[in-house]
């Protein structure tokens, strides 16, 4: 632990005493108390949805809290605004960056610093020096929307920086970096905090946080479960205050399936429209039944062209696709639908599901050009809800019923019924995009034993995600996506996570193996 | 869960309506008279004899269609502003028909004939949404004043009376009048036929695939295309039918009331169809009773000008404040739900 | 030019609420409050100064009304808008029977006289268009450059702009989303009542219920084709007073061949051909949704 001399260690640097929040249908944080040191790197681990944003949004002034106080080295201070945090040198980064991205990386640090009248020029000479004295390879001219993911989170954090702050929380911000991006990350937090400012970290990954973390508190439900050093702690002690009950340890030994015929076929496939950069370029690979193929890469790399390609619901520029034998490179959505194609998408709330509808209408978005239900365009309801029932009941999904709105589900819960609604209807090829975003443990948990028995039944798979563990876990192979281009295409056994991190990174495949 | 809401809703509106009429009570106080008086005048002779009970009705019909044709739309996400100028081409064809064809057979043909034209009228935004992005508000408000001048220039020239004298046509022959169903009363079979379509477009909407995929689209298009739906396509059969729809208005205002076509021709209907779909929340039943209502604010209205000298811009003001107390109910009511579900919680855990 | 004028006011003012993210749809009913406001206070006090005052305030007073509901309670914007207009319809002519009762015969104020510039109103053709023009046709000539300079070099400028591309910067920053958009709606109003006001007493020295007879969408219109910038409004405007005179002239001259209709007519199917020829480059990414603040 870093100690910091000049100060009296008892007194910590902010301090949130027994604050609770309450929202319309969840308790979001309850009593919960906790401190950081000038100097230190506190991490806040927990699942999602354990309230770590919560509380330290109420620290930032985003929120309210409902009870509960605010202490700045043992004194009590109010924050209602983030203005007030600023004006306490408190910075926070959220989870999904709030920068203008049509703007430049210039307008978007000084909103709200500046008054009157802006030197355009001398505003931006100043940002560029500020980048340069930390060594961020930025360009303070450029657009916010033309940066890659990790130089837009160094826009953020130059932001914090240009308001001289001194306390900096970071949601989640490792979520879309590679690991070389992460270590670099970690590197800058390692020297800020050694200048004497805190740093609070909020993640649920815990192999990061015995990485980088001083101390460590685990959140559960709204509640601390746990302040621990981290010399004190190890992976699995931490693991356990984060879930309330062991999980089944998945057994991927019994799903080793011997793969069938190629199902998916791909060939040279290439989304490259006119005067833009190629989103997908010269893609090709196939996928067998009873396989589980993973697509690796930091987001933003081409997984979401492909996946909206595959489906129907983008154009190539040149390529093809065969499913079973079919070519279907030309077909529109709803014919790939009834050849059998299944996708869970990254973002349910996008492209998965109505919110506003009830789950039996949700289900008859996939459906609603079938037969099943349907008799001269008239909607057969009560086959309809007899089937919703159903999947609700094998899927565990926790739901009042076939009626219920789809809004009024759990995250987890919302990914189920996508899950189960897509494995229902779909033939014989389905396409797994981000499945376990955002989802608890426990529901992590299920969507892995639905794919894994997908792959038992002899189903081609396609899994699509950003979390190595999950790639490593699942996949027989693995392709790497590096701006559209496939990097290498693997058996997850050849890998481990420093060679596919370069290839995520760009490095080439005579470079890593 | 839903009765609970619809339960909500009604109680709100009812609120909100008589909110809007005591706001509305307040302005005539300016005018130096005695509200109380005159909305007790009011009451007691909307319902003195049947020709004026029969007037609310005929008053409601039209404005039945305008509303469900903002509320389809409504329903793609999709707004339609222009069903009274789709209103204005289903009359200037509907008094095409009946004056080429003077014979009860001109009734269906007008009726057909209407709702095609105003839904290719309608079609047209559609089209432009769909196939250039264009905006769909926009349209809509510039083609119904496109539509106006084209309906005036028609009665100025090729529609024109015999007589010459006045911008409107001749008057239709008896037998293309939509015959009543009340007698002593103006009420006309428009009413039926605005009933059937707001019965339809409810079976419509929420009994069938294709309704399904109208609300689909319109709750969440990406969604929605993900699951093989035509979001374009929707669109433009969206607006054609809502154009339709205005136009039949059309064919029962012009065939069933006044029985020519004139200028400054129920100049408001559309704006009030808007209004009333808001107060019936997109419900085609609720849009059955909502303009009712709006058709007994008119009648009452009318009757408060002839009895007591209040303008009849008094109508236009009690729609005015009723539609802006419902649109601050739909606030209240959400504030109501997060505060009692907040109370529940902290209830439960202690 | 001088048609242009509401045109510019309101589509400049426009331009600025939609650049925080709010449609004003309410504009109709503004341009018409303001109208009558003018007219009314202008004919009882016999000063015109005090008739756009009090034009001003009366768009001030509906701009909140409408602001209130939009942005404070987050109402949907268009049917909020579509609800205000009818209501100022009606409030205007009960209004106008209230203050004047039934007249016997049309009431009318001088409208507000040219004043022409000295020396450049001499200059050949573009003298008397430019610089023979009533007060508030000359102030365009300023707010157009303030506009830009304001939006686009300023902070608060950067502030709009900002909140209508994303107002969760703005929030984060510490800068209140809803303050932001409540007020520049509200100097919209502002700007959009002495809009209106110039129908009644800029031009034609009296009110009737539909003398803005749609302008108040135009002006509405020419903020989106002018891509959201007030150079753009400003050469949108000029296009469509052009289309307006043009019209007018034509009607004057009574020509026998085309319909006085067409002329009439001839803004509005130019709004939509320019609507569906013009892809929209610069939307405000969230114009039109309510921002839910945390909490």
């Amino acid at each position: 632990m870093v100690s910091f001399q000049g100060n009296d260690m008892s007194t910590p640097f902010f301090e949130l005493r027994n604050i609770s929040k309450y929202f319309a249908k969840v308790i979001a944080n309850k009593d919960v108390s906790l401190s950081v040191e000038r100097g230190e790197v506190l991490a806040l681990l927990g699942e999602n949805g354990a309230g770590k944003s919560t509380c330290m949004k109420i620290l930032y002034g985003l929120y309210q809290a409902d009870e509960g106080e605010i202490y700045k080295e043992g004194e009590l201070i109010t924050i209602k605004t983030p203005r007030d945090a600023i004006h306490h040198r408190i910075s926070m980064i959220q989870q999904h960056f709030s920068l203008v991205s049509a703007h430049t990386v210039t307008e978007n640090i000084i909103l709200g610093n500046a008054k009157g009248r802006i030197d355009w020029k001398k505003a931006q000479k100043s940002i560029q020096e500020l980048a340069d004295r930390y060594g961020f390879n930025v360009d303070a001219g450029a657009k916010v929307q033309d940066l890659t993911v990790g130089e837009q989170q160094k826009v953020e954090i130059l932001k914090s920086l240009y308001l001289d702050a001194n306390l900096l929380i970071m949601d989640e911000p490792t979520a879309v970096l590679t690991p070389q991006e992460i270590d670099t990350l970690m590197e800058f937090v390692k020297e800020y905090s050694s200048r004497g400012n805190a740093v609070i970290f909020i993640t649920h990954k815990l192999r990061e946080v015995m990485h980088v973390a001083n101390r460590i508190i685990v959140m559960r439900s709204g509640r601390v479960h746990g302040n621990v050093l981290k010399e004190e702690t190890n992976e699995r002690e931490l693991s356990r205050m984060m879930i309330e009950h062991t999980l089944q340890e998945i057994d991927t030994k019994q799903t080793t399936v011997k793969p069938g015929n190629v199902s998916l076929s791909v060939r040279s496939l290439t989304v490259a429209p006119r005067r833009e950069v190629p989103l997908l370029r010269d893609v090709t690979f196939d996928i067998h039944r009873g396989e589980i193929f993973g697509i690796a890469g930091v987001s933003g790399n081409g997984q979401l062209e492909l996946c909206m390609t595959l489906c129907g619901a983008m154009k190539s520029t040149s390529g093809s696709v065969h499913l079973d034998g079919q070519d279907i490179t030309h077909l529109s959505i709803n014919k790939r639908i009834a050849l059998g194609m299944g996708y869970v998408p990254s973002d349910r709330h996008r492209y998965g599901m109505v919110m506003d509808m009830s789950l039996s209408e949700n289900m008859l978005l996939k459906a609603s050009y079938f037969s099943t239900w349907n008799r001269n365009g008239v909607v057969n309801r009560k086959k309809l809800a007899e089937t919703t029932s159903g999947i609700l009941k094998h899927y565990d999904v926790k739901a009042s019923g076939p009626n219920a709105l789809a809004r009024e589900l759990s995250g987890g819960n919302q990914q189920k019924v996508i899950v189960g609604r897509e494995v229902e209807f779909c033939g014989d090829f389905i396409i797994f995009d981000q499945p376990t975003r955002g989802l608890d443990l426990g529901a992590i948990n299920n969507v892995h034993t639905a794919i894994l028995n997908e792959k038992k039944n002899n189903k081609a798979i396609m899994l699509v995600s950003t979390e190595l563990s999950e790639i490593f876990t699942l996949s027989d192979r693995v392709a790497v996506f590096y701006k559209g281009e496939i990097q290498g295409i693997y058996r997850t056994s050849e890998l481990d996570s420093q060679k596919i991190g370069l290839l995520m990174a760009g490095y080439t495949h005579q470079e890593v193996i | 869960m839903m009765d609970k809401k619809t339960r909500d809703i009604l109680i709100t509106n009812f609120f909100a309506v008589i909110l809007g009429l005591i706001l509305s009570g307040f302005m005539i106080l300016f005018l130096g008279k005695n509200p109380i008086q005159i909305f007790i005048l009011l009451f007691s002779s909307m319902f003195r004899d049947g020709y004026t009970i029969g007037e609310i009705f005929v008053k409601a019909t039209p404005l039945i269609f305008t509303a469900l044709a903002f509320a389809f739309t409504f329903k793609a996400s999709l707004f339609n502003i222009g069903a009274q100028g789709q209103f204005y081409i289903g009359s200037i064809t509907a008094v095409s028909v009946s004056l080429m064809l003077p014979s009860p057979a001109a009734i269906p043909l007008a009726i057909i004939l209407s709702f095609v034209t105003s839904g290719l009228w309608g079609g047209f935004i559609g089209l432009s949404k769909a196939k250039f992005k264009a905006n769909e508000f926009l349209i809509s408000m510039m083609s119904t004043y496109v539509a106006l001048n084209l309906m005036n220039y028609l009665l100025r020239t090729v529609l024109m009376e015999s007589k010459g004298e006045y911008p409107q046509t001749e008057t239709l022959a008896r037998s293309t009048w939509l015959f009543k169903i009340v007698p002593h009363t103006r009420l006309h079979f428009g009413f039926i036929l605005a009933l059937l379509s707001a019965i339809t477009i409810w079976l419509i909407l929420y009994r069938t695939t294709f309704g399904f995929r109208i609300r689909a689209v319109g709750q969440n298009k990406e969604a929605a295309r993900m699951s093989g739906v035509n979001p374009e396509r929707i669109y433009i059969i969206t607006f054609i039918i809502s154009g339709g729809l205005a136009g039949l208005a059309g064919v029962t205002e012009v065939n069933g009331v006044q029985h020519m076509l004139l200028q400054g021709f129920n100049p408001s209907i559309g704006a009030l169809g808007i209004g009333i779909a808001i107060l019936a929340n997109g419900n085609p039943i609720g849009i059955i009773f909502a303009s009712i209502l709006f058709g007994a604010l008119h009648v009452g209205g009318t009757i408060m000008g002839q009895l007591s000298g209040v303008p009849s811009s008094i109508i236009n003001l009690m729609e005015g404040f009723v539609m802006v107390f419902v649109i601050i109910s739909y606030y209240v009511r959400r504030k109501w739900e997060v505060s009692r579900d907040k109370k529940l919680l902290i209830e439960g855990n202690i | 030019m001088m048609m242009s004028t509401p045109l510019l006011l309101g589509s400049l003012s426009e331009v600025f609420s939609e650049r925080t993210g709010v449609m004003v749809t309410a504009i109709e009913g503004i341009f018409l409050m303001g109208a009558w406001a003018g007219f009314t206070a202008s004919y009882i006090t016999g000063s015109l100064a005090m008739g756009l005052l009090w034009a001003a305030l009366a768009g001030l007073l509906v701009a909140m009304l409408y602001a209130y509901i939009v942005v404070t309670l987050k109402q949907h914007q268009i049917v909020t808008g579509t609800a205000i207009n009818i209501l100022i319809l009606g409030l205007c002519s009960f209004l106008q029977r209230v203050v004047f009762g039934v007249p016997l015969s049309p009431l009318t104020v001088e409208p507000l006289q040219k004043i022409a510039i000295p020396l450049l109103s001499r200059i050949p053709f573009i003298g008397p268009v430019f610089f023979e023009q009533n007060i508030l046709t000359y102030s365009i000539y300023i707010l157009v450059p303030l506009g830009y300079f304001i939006l686009y070099k300023t902070s608060l400028g950067l502030v709009i702009r900002s909140t209508g591309e994303n107002p969760e910067a703005v929030d984060v920053s510490g800068i209140s989303v809803s303050r932001v958009r409540f007020v520049t709606v509200s100097v919209s109003g502002i700007i959009c009542g002495i809009a209106g006001a110039f129908y009644s007493i800029g031009y034609l020295g009296m009110f009737t219920t539909n003398m803005i007879g749609g302008r108040g969408w135009i002006a509405f219109a020419i903020c989106f084709l002018g891509n959201w910038n007030p150079i753009g409004a400003f050469i949108g405007t000029l296009i469509f007073g052009l289309a307006e005179a043009f019209a007018i002239l034509m009607q004057a001259n009574a020509s026998t061949i085309l319909p006085n209709e067409l002329f009439i007519a001839l803004p509005y199917v130019l709004t939509i051909v320019l609507t569906i020829s013009r892809r929209s480059f610069n939307v405000p990414s969230k114009l039109g949704i309510a921002y839910f603040e945390e909490n």
